[in-house]
């Protein structure tokens, strides 16, 4: 019996705090515009009239954009960072996003990026000139 | 060299579709950037970085999407609601990520609220802790938006594109304004428990009301007074006089002439006014 009563209690709780987490989708503005949302979400066959479900995909995607960027801001940040004299660029040492921590920070989701290391315009660039006429 | 421009300059010109989906593309790149950029990000080392993860946000987003439509069209719904995209979201989360807290209790019969959902709690913590980012400008909206189940660039047609079709049918009942009016109502006030699925009322009676409307109007019949339609004959002599006789019929608009030619001299006859279907000689 008190088991039940527990568990209907427990029921209860859980029911107000959907309930409040919707209505807070309402006042939430995601940084992913709902138009936009809503144009991916058509494009798929999805239909729901409801904005609050169209801004809990928005912000589902921002926590998923956001969680890809930090873990890649922890690669960026465990780098050892190369030696630098003047003391001016130690300072402004400024966070890039590059190519590198992304695909580190993705392989954690499941998503493998494959990149070329390196573009040459042709074959023959890089070469030394003498070998090059040959 | 002229011909070479002009080849590249309608390679450059794109189509409405491929148009639109750089639009998206690129309003998607600055709410990724502004994401990136309160995350502590000043910039990108190539454009590509910012790129790749633009586009496997949208992967992600029209994977959840397809998801909880996938969801909802198995439970026979076309519109899909809160379940849907929950679960749709747990099988994201279970794709993009090894595992996650409360993934083996899923789909346990104790946990009837969704907000057991780990994935649900962790939004709502998210929700709760990070600080809004509004997009950097306001977007217009467009007078005809085809995005609520719609193409755009298929739902205004006028009567001219369709000759096809004769012009004393009734008007087509618009598409894209039944949607969009009804879509504007259902979004300022719809609740997705209130909906079809869960209460089970028709909102379709706006629909076909607003389709019996327009077949009001003109009630699937002929009107009683129409535009006069006139004809004229010509006969052409020009094959040496008594040789063959050539009758034709050109149509210029809503008027008919039939020409009658004798010899060189020209001959204009005026041989019917048709007013309401029938002939008056």
């Amino acid at each position: 019996m008190n088991h039940g009563q527990h568990s209907g209690e427990a029921k209860h709780e859980d029911d107000a705090a959907l309930t409040e987490f919707l209505a807070s989708l309402m006042d939430y503005t995601p940084t992913i515009p709902d138009d936009l949302v809503e144009h991916y979400l058509a494009k798929s066959g999805f239909q729901c009239p409801d904005v609050r479900l169209i801004r809990l995909v928005a912000v589902a995607t921002q926590k998923f954009v956001a969680d890809v960027a930090s873990d890649a801001l922890q690669h960026c940040k465990a780098r050892p960072a190369p030696v630098v004299k003047d003391k001016k660029q130690q300072k402004d040492k400024r966070l890039v996003l590059t190519m590198e921590d992304l695909s580190k920070a993705l392989r954690e989701y499941g998503v493998n990026v494959k990149h070329p290391e390196y573009f040459a315009d042709s074959p023959s660039t890089g070469m030394d000139p003498a070998t090059r006429d040959e | 060299m002229k011909r070479r421009r002009k080849a590249r300059v309608n390679s450059e010109a794109p189509p409405d579709d491929q148009s639109a989906a750089e639009f998206s593309f690129t309003l998607t790149k600055v709410a990724v950037s502004q994401i990136c950029l309160s995350v502590g990000y000043t910039s990108t080392d190539t454009s590509s970085t910012l790129n790749t993860l633009t586009l496997i946000t949208t992967k992600f987003l029209q994977s959840i999407a397809e998801l909880a439509a996938s969801f909802s069209n198995s439970a026979n719904r076309t519109e899909a609601n809160l379940f849907d995209i929950v679960n749709g979201l747990q099988d994201a989360a279970l794709a993009t990520s090894d595992c996650f807290p409360g993934g083996s209790t899923l789909h346990s019969t104790e946990s009837h609220c969704l907000i057991r959902s780990a994935v649900l709690r962790n939004l709502s913590d998210f929700v709760a802790s990070a600080f809004e980012i509004p997009f950097a400008k306001p977007l217009p909206r467009l007078e005809i938006s085809g995005s609520y189940g719609g193409d755009s660039t298929r739902a205004a047609r006028s009567r001219d594109e369709m000759k096809s079709i004769p012009a004393w049918l009734p008007p087509f009942p618009e598409d894209s304004s039944l949607y969009r009016e009804r879509y504007a109502e259902e979004r300022s006030g719809h609740l997705w428990e209130k909906s079809d699925s869960v209460i089970g009322h028709g909102t379709f009676v706006e629909e076909t009301s607003g389709f019996e409307s327009c077949r009001g109007r003109s009630g699937g019949r002929l009107p009683m007074r129409r535009a006069s339609v006139r004809f004229k004959v010509e006969r052409d002599w020009s094959n040496g006089g008594g040789g063959k006789s050539d009758t034709r019929l050109e149509r210029w608009r809503d008027k008919f002439e039939v020409k009658k030619r004798i010899g060189e001299e020209e001959e204009y006859i005026d041989c019917a006014d048709i007013d309401a279907g029938e002939w008056n000689m």
